[in-house]
């Protein structure tokens, strides 16, 4: 009955658990291996899928290794369900690194969705590209990026801003100037979102290339506060760091303030106070003035607290001097904007970025208005514990440098019972470095209250304040002494035996403070030090009672009554010597000595018969210490109490000089000891550790960046302030860099910028939002567009084409679906190219050189270094001729020549070993087929005839058809000679990896049609050949400029590659030195597998400067392509030879 | 979500719509249909907009606003029983359930007690520069749009007035709690709580009105409740110390706790509340409510 009443309970708490995991997953992760996964894997079901790869999740995450399933799984990659995609590519960001091979069958699935309509599935894939961290893909991730940098959707345009720092991690050096381009066009994108992920790029890949931030720095500022939370803190750091670097310090802040008031003494209003309490912390001459720590700090944030406190003190003086040249807050319009737009931050919820921004005010505001972060941070004070002591280690720095700022704001510093113990040791500590002579009443009756509180150490340490207020302000010590005496006496007067560690503590912390404020003014307060020895009799702590002894010793000859109690209080130590702790017993020894050497009168032998009768004691001591401190003092001493004659035993000897250095020194007031803070970046974690964390930097040296380029500032703010004037800014923009301006970023930019500006307009429309920009639309659209077109410095020269374009942004932009589908579906070059070609009639001539050939000199390769070879120097040469044997060779010219005095017999050259042929043929990046055929067809190299002998000075050319496996890795092989081997390398040339395909230029606008997205590699470079070319020319007229650019860049081309020149398209514009619009258009084929190769290049910019050439490949193979658009580039921007 | 350590969307709004959380309705269809996946399979509109707090096409059949004043009262009373700080920490609530895109314009009637201030994200910050107004796209549902503090508060509505005498190994403790300053409104959910004195060994606490509790970490907590009409609440006892301790030299801080409301102890008042871009006149709700916060009495 029972049990099965128990039974049934069993099941109802089992039911009940049940219900609540309706509908999720949890039951996965009871046991996700109970059912075979393998075959779920392989289902047509969707859901079954899911399920298995759910299972295989739940196996990762409970620490299982389940990559031998990476086969089936990322054979779900090409799933149409999107959870299956999403679970699919979770599992492959685990395992990719570990199945490097076979993630690479997913590469071409990335590639698909990356073309997706739906945002969120670019996203993910790119995401996740990012995320499998392979070397071989990265230069197609790199592509991905950019594409998705210009992506319409804001989303995937800040997933591309995250994978830059995957892609960086990669350590790709190569890459690099690519990826920085590529971080510069996302921050300057329109969308908050984006610009915060781009920040946080930069911050990661190039915190110091400022050239990027100085085009946008004024956009940036106006963006600040509209950027996420997160962005918004990594922002406030990239964009002070490059005020720093820009401008150097505000010479009215703090950094500087304090330094120019020593050459200056033009104490500037509104700081009176401050001067105030420096003069008179002077005055007491060990307290630290707060300027020297100003500058300490300032110094610190510029140069690492490690490397300035390294330096010597005079050094470090005079360091600051030579930066003589500051900037103003005040007429520097940057750095005003940058405080300006990073006030309002200091009301944010984010506790992070406010102290980022106070940070900003902090190290660049003008003294007197760095007050403003102070309420905001105590604002901060309200929050979890953990923030709580952040802000307040950060505020201990601001109030150590500039007490003022907080003087009034004493009471928030007041602590609250629940306050844990760090936060309350900040809190005691920043009141002690902030209290006046007016705050300090208030302030000293809290810290008789926290004497009272129950976690002791933390009385202790009020304690230990109030010392250290009594030393800061003079006025106040005899109070101070007054309360800590009625401490010593109350804390004793009852402390029971069980609680005395606790109680001991403080009462050795209230003796202590005594100590210290003694030690400052020592001439006023004998009664106190009798006070204490009275209470001797009482006070059993040992430390506490070697502290008042040693008082006694050390100021024995103060004031009248304190010789007048010694013989008494000594006699009382002789006695009680033998049952002291071993610190007491060291501080009566001492004691007895200085107060010996300082005697007079009778109290001399009185004193002498003690110090006999104390060194017995010593002497026969159990512990060692002491009995050695005992024999040292008697042979010191000897001949004071040994021959009991003070004066005329030998005053000259070296023991009695000793004794004098040891004992009977002066009272001197301690020099204050050079300063040793360690100042970080407010905000920074080193500030939190107080030692360089990883990855801190300290602020750029200022004045470091030297920057010309004042023509990109403007950019965008001035459109954003004054969008009437659009006419007199187009000339600026006509020299405006148009690389980090594109095409396809315009023309969806163009909305989110408008919506941008209303909403950060103080317009108080923002509410007609939706529907209202359209009609807000109307009102700006001439300006804007005018605006966001003249960023592309060749729109200016095609009048009609321009109209079109800015159509067309504008009907796209009240058609954004619309505009995101033709995105989709052929992407915006493509377009523009279809455009155009209707236009190039127009506009444009096409024209055809003349016959080349004759003039290619294709460049040829050193094999073998004659210093190397004994003479024998090869070299080879790429031939454009095709192999008879194979589309798979490629036909080389080497060039043997015998450079040495004798001749050469049987010279061959072989392949290496063919060992090294499989391990190669795993990095074959190509298709199937040709990995395949590499396996298969064993032969790379159609051997040479042999050179039976090569005479002296003779040069002999040989065919060598070679089948390179890969076209980046070099062929290693044997060159023979004479019996000796030499191994040499031999490096593709990917440009001869192709072979000219005819075709009409018709056929070429289709195939390239034909091959949009992620077909299409684009890269940018500098063509600067050409000015040379240009120079030669006798006079200007003899040739025609564009014509001697064509053939410039058509021969290197041809020089370089194996390509067939197809036509040239000039401009035929009213200005002879604008090259912009000139367009060469190369076709081959792919010597393998007889795929097209197009290539397209694009010049802009003028005759006589260097060129912006964009190159444009299309072509179906994606490794392929991006590696042939990396060579062309490569040749184009490498310099011609001479 | 974070992506490669960089936090990706933090928004609660744009989260919820990519993954909604699981509700009944998700649940019993998730039986049902035998389909467990809440994962939305199209990217949050929210993500592209310029408030990215607010979904884009937000509909309610009833279109409701309502504004809270929840206020939290900050204060120590030290051992002589000084006011030493009193202040409070304030947060405007709102709850909105409006449709569409609405543009929300909040204005108090005396905002120059208002110094120091923190803002939902949303919240635009030129208009408050110049007009000291708060105006707004809101978020939907609950969320916090403003917090803010105002310092240096004269007096508080209640008095805690604690009494201990030590001696002879036993320590005798009273405790008085009434009513200062009359808000207006009844005070509700008194308590207070102090933790014993270590080296105390046992305590006898009674009161004479509400319950006292003793913990066995030593917390105390006298529950009140409302104030009562007649008389003036008060607990006394005595704890006996352990042997050997003479008297106590550490005493407790008493933390108090109440609750009143219908009243902004700070005074702030709201004047009105304006909509823009709404189809129709919602429904607007106004709320004041003042807590304590960490209200300390020393001993």
């Amino acid at each position: 009955m029972f049990t099965q009443f128990g039974a049934t309970a069993d099941s109802l708490s089992k039911a009940s658990s049940l219900m609540f995991r309706i509908g999720t997953d949890a039951h996965l992760y009871d046991d996700p291996d109970d059912v075979n996964i393998a075959p779920l894997l392989d289902s047509k079901f969707d859901s079954e899928i899911c399920e298995a790869l759910k299972r295989l999740l739940a196996l990762i995450a409970q620490g299982c290794n389940v990559s031998n399933f990476f086969p089936q799984v990322v054979k779900n990659v090409a799933s149409q369900s999107m959870e299956v995609k999403k679970l699919v590519y979770l599992y492959l960001l685990h395992y990719a690194e570990k199945r490097p091979n076979e993630a690479l069958l997913s590469i071409n699935c990335f590639q698909k969705d990356l073309g997706d309509p739906n945002p969120l599935v670019r996203a993910w894939a790119l995401r996740t590209m990012a995320g499998i961290r392979l070397h071989v893909i990265a230069p197609l991730v790199l592509v991905a990026v950019g594409k998705c940098a210009r992506d319409p959707s804001v989303y995937v345009r800040k997933c591309a801003a995250n994978a830059l720092p995957k892609l960086h991690d990669l350590r790709l050096e190569e890459n690099i100037s690519t990826i920085e381009e590529l971080v510069g066009i996302l921050l300057n994108d329109n969308a908050p979102g984006v610009v915060g992920a781009a920040a946080a790029a930069f911050a990661s890949i190039c915190p110091n290339n400022f050239s990027l931030i100085a085009k946008n720095y004024r956009r940036l500022c106006e963006t600040l506060p509209d950027v996420e939370e997160w962005g918004q803190i990594v922002l406030i750091g990239i964009l002070i760091r490059y005020s720093i670097a820009r401008y150097g310090l505000v010479k009215e802040s703090l950094m500087v303030a304090s330094h120019s008031l020593e050459n200056s003494n033009s104490g500037k209003g509104g700081s009176e106070t401050y001067f105030g309490i420096k003069e008179r912390t002077n005055d007491i001459g060990s307290v630290v003035c707060e300027s020297e720590i100003a500058e300490m700090v300032s110094r610190s944030y510029l140069e690492g607290p490690d490397k300035y406190l390294s330096r010597p003190c005079s050094e470090r003086a005079s360091s600051f001097k030579d930066l003589s040249d500051f900037t103003s807050a005040k007429s520097n319009d940057d750095v005003k904007i940058l405080l300006q737009c990073t006030l309002p931050l200091l009301w944010s919820q984010n506790s992070a970025v406010v102290l980022a921004a106070a940070g900003v005010h902090w190290i660049m505001a003008p003294k007197e208005e760095i007050k403003r972060i102070v309420k905001p941070l105590l604002f901060l004070l309200r929050s979890s514990d953990a923030s709580k002591y952040v802000v307040l280690c950060n505020i201990q720095v601001f109030a150590k440098a500039m007490p003022t700022l907080f003087v009034s704001h004493f009471e928030d510093f007041f602590v609250s019972s629940i306050d844990p113990y760090p936060v309350k040791a900040l809190k005691l500590d920043i009141l002690s470095l902030i209290a006046t002579d007016s705050s300090i009443s208030p302030i000293f009756n809290e810290f008789q209250d926290y004497i009272k509180d129950p976690d002791r150490r933390f009385a202790a340490d009020a304690v230990a304040a109030i010392g250290l207020c009594a030393q800061r302000l003079p006025n106040i010590a005899s109070i101070c002494l007054e309360g800590l005496l009625v401490l010593t006496s109350s804390e004793i007067s009852d402390v029971d035996i069980a609680s005395m560690d606790e109680e001991a503590i403080i009462l050795i912390q209230a003796i202590d403070s005594i100590k210290t404020i003694i030690k400052h003014e020592h001439s006023s307060h004998d009664k106190v030090i009798v006070h204490l020895a009275r209470k001797l009799d009482s006070i059993q702590v040992p430390s506490a009672r070697a502290m008042i002894i040693w008082m006694l010793g050390e100021y024995n000859s103060m004031g009248h009554i304190i010789p007048k109690v010694l013989p008494t209080v000594l006699k009382y130590l002789a006695w009680t010597f033998s049952s002291e702790a071993l610190e007491t017993k060291l501080q009566i020894l001492n004691a007895m000595v200085k107060v010996l050497f300082h005697a007079e009168g009778e109290a001399v032998s009185t004193f002498k018969t003690l110090l006999n009768y104390v060194l017995e004691l010593a002497k026969c001591d159990l512990n060692y210490d002491i009995r050695d401190r005992g024999r040292l003092l008697q042979k010191l001493l000897s001949h004071y109490i040994g021959t009991h004659e003070l004066e005329e035993s030998a005053p000259d000897s070296t023991l009695h000089v000793l004794t004098g250095h040891l004992f009977g020194r002066e009272i001197k007031p301690i020099p204050s000891e050079p300063l040793a803070y360690r100042f970080y970046l407010p905000g920074s974690l080193s500030q939190m550790v107080l030692h360089a964390a990883p990855g801190y930097e300290p602020l750029p040296q200022p004045l470091s960046l030297i920057c010309n380029d004042t023509t990109h500032e403007p950019n965008m703010v001035i459109g954003m302030k004054q969008p009437g004037n659009g006419a007199t800014q187009s000339e600026s923009y006509e020299t405006d860099d148009a690389d980090t301006v594109s095409g396809s970023l315009n023309e969806e930019s163009t909305s989110g910028y408008n919506s941008q500006d209303s909403r950060t307009g103080s317009s108080g429309t923002h509410g007609s939002h939706r529907s209202g920009s359209v009609s807000d639309d109307d009102e700006h659209a001439g300006p804007l567009i005018h605006l966001s077109d003249s960023g592309n410095a060749h729109g200016n020269q095609l009048g009609p084409r321009f109209n079109l374009n800015s159509d067309s942004n504008y009907l796209g932009e009240l058609m954004s679906i619309k505009s995101l589908e033709s995105w989709l579906d052929d992407n915006p070059g493509s377009t523009n190219n279809s455009v155009e070609l209707n236009n190039v009639c127009q506009s444009l001539a096409r024209i055809s050189i003349g016959d080349l050939s004759s003039r290619v000199k294709p460049k040829s390769y050193t094999l073998l270094d004659p210093a190397n070879g004994n003479g024998l120097s090869v070299e080879y040469i790429f031939s454009s001729e095709v192999s008879s044997i194979s589309p798979l060779f490629v036909c080389i010219q080497v060039i043997f020549s015998n450079n040495s005095v004798e001749a050469m017999p049987n010279i061959q050259l072989i392949e290496e070993d063919s060992g090294m042929r499989v391990e190669s043929s795993d990095q074959v990046l190509t298709s199937d087929e040709s990995s395949k055929m590499s396996v298969n067809d064993v032969s790379t190299l159609v051997p040479m005839e042999e050179i039976t002998k090569l005479e002296r000075g003779q040069v002999m050319q040989r065919t060598l058809q070679v089948r390179f496996h890969h076209h980046l890795l070099p062929l290693k092989l044997l060159l023979w000679c004479n019996g000796k081997k030499y191994p040499v390398k031999l490096r593709p040339d990917i440009g001869y990896f192709v072979k000219p395909l005819p075709m009409e230029i018709n056929m070429f606008s289709i195939k390239e049609s034909q091959l949009p997205g992620m077909f299409e590699y684009i890269r940018r470079c500098t063509f600067i050949d050409h000015i040379e070319e240009l120079n030669k020319l006798e006079s200007p007229l003899a040739k025609d400029n564009f014509l001697v650019i064509c053939e410039t860049l058509a021969l290197k081309v041809l020089s370089n590659s194996n390509l067939f020149h197809l036509s040239v398209d000039m401009p035929v514009g009213t200005n002879l030195d604008d090259v912009s619009g000139l367009r060469l258009r190369f076709s081959g084929e792919i010597l393998s597998n007889s795929i097209p190769c197009l290539i397209t290049i694009t010049v802009e910019g003028r005759c006589s400067e260097p060129l912006d050439t964009e190159v444009k490949v299309n072509c179906e193979e994606t490794v392929f392509g991006l590696n042939f658009l990396n060579r062309v580039v490569n040749f184009l921007t490498e310099p011609a030879r001479l | 979500m974070i992506d490669n350590g960089f936090p990706l969307t933090t928004e609660p709004n744009i989260l919820r719509e990519m993954i909604a959380p699981p509700n009944i309705v998700s649940k019993v269809l998730s039986v049902v249909t035998g389909n467990t996946s809440n994962m939305s399979n199209t990217l949050p509109g929210a993500t592209g907009s310029c408030v990215p707090w607010r979904k884009t096409d937000l509909k309610h059949s009833s279109n409701e606003v309502y504004v809270d004043l929840v206020e939290e009262m900050d204060a120590t009373i030290n051992r002589d029983g000084v006011l030493v700080k009193c202040e409070i920490c304030g947060e405007v609530q709102v709850n909105s359930h409006l449709s569409g895109l609405p543009d929300l314009t909040l204005s108090f009637a005396n905002t120059s007690i208002l110094n120091d201030v923190r803002f939902h994200p949303c919240v635009r910050l030129r208009p408050w520069e110049s007009n000291q107004i708060l105006s707004f796209v809101p978020p939907d549902g609950q969320f916090k749009l403003m917090s803010y503090r105002i310092k240096k508060l004269k007096s508080t509505p209640i008095y805690v007035k604690p009494q201990i005498t030590s001696d002879s190994g036993t320590c005798r403790i009273s405790l008085l709690v009434g009513i200062r300053n009359d808000p207006g409104k009844t005070i509700d959910d008194i308590n207070v709580q102090f933790q014993l004195p270590p080296r105390v060994l046992s305590a006898d606490l009674t009161s004479n009105y509400g319950t006292v509790n003793i913990l066995s970490n030593k917390t105390c907590t006298w529950s009140i409740g409302r104030m009562p009409k007649d008389k003036t609440p008060s607990m006394t006892g005595t704890l006996v110390l352990e042997t050997g301790v003479e008297r106590l030299h550490v005493f407790p801080t008493f933390l108090v706790g109440f609750k009143i409301m219908g009243v902004a102890l700070s005074g702030l008042k709201i004047e009105k509340l304006d909509f823009k871009n709404l189809p129709t006149r919602p429904y607007k709700g106004f709320r004041a409510l003042t807590r304590a916060g960490q209200y300390e009495v020393r001993s």
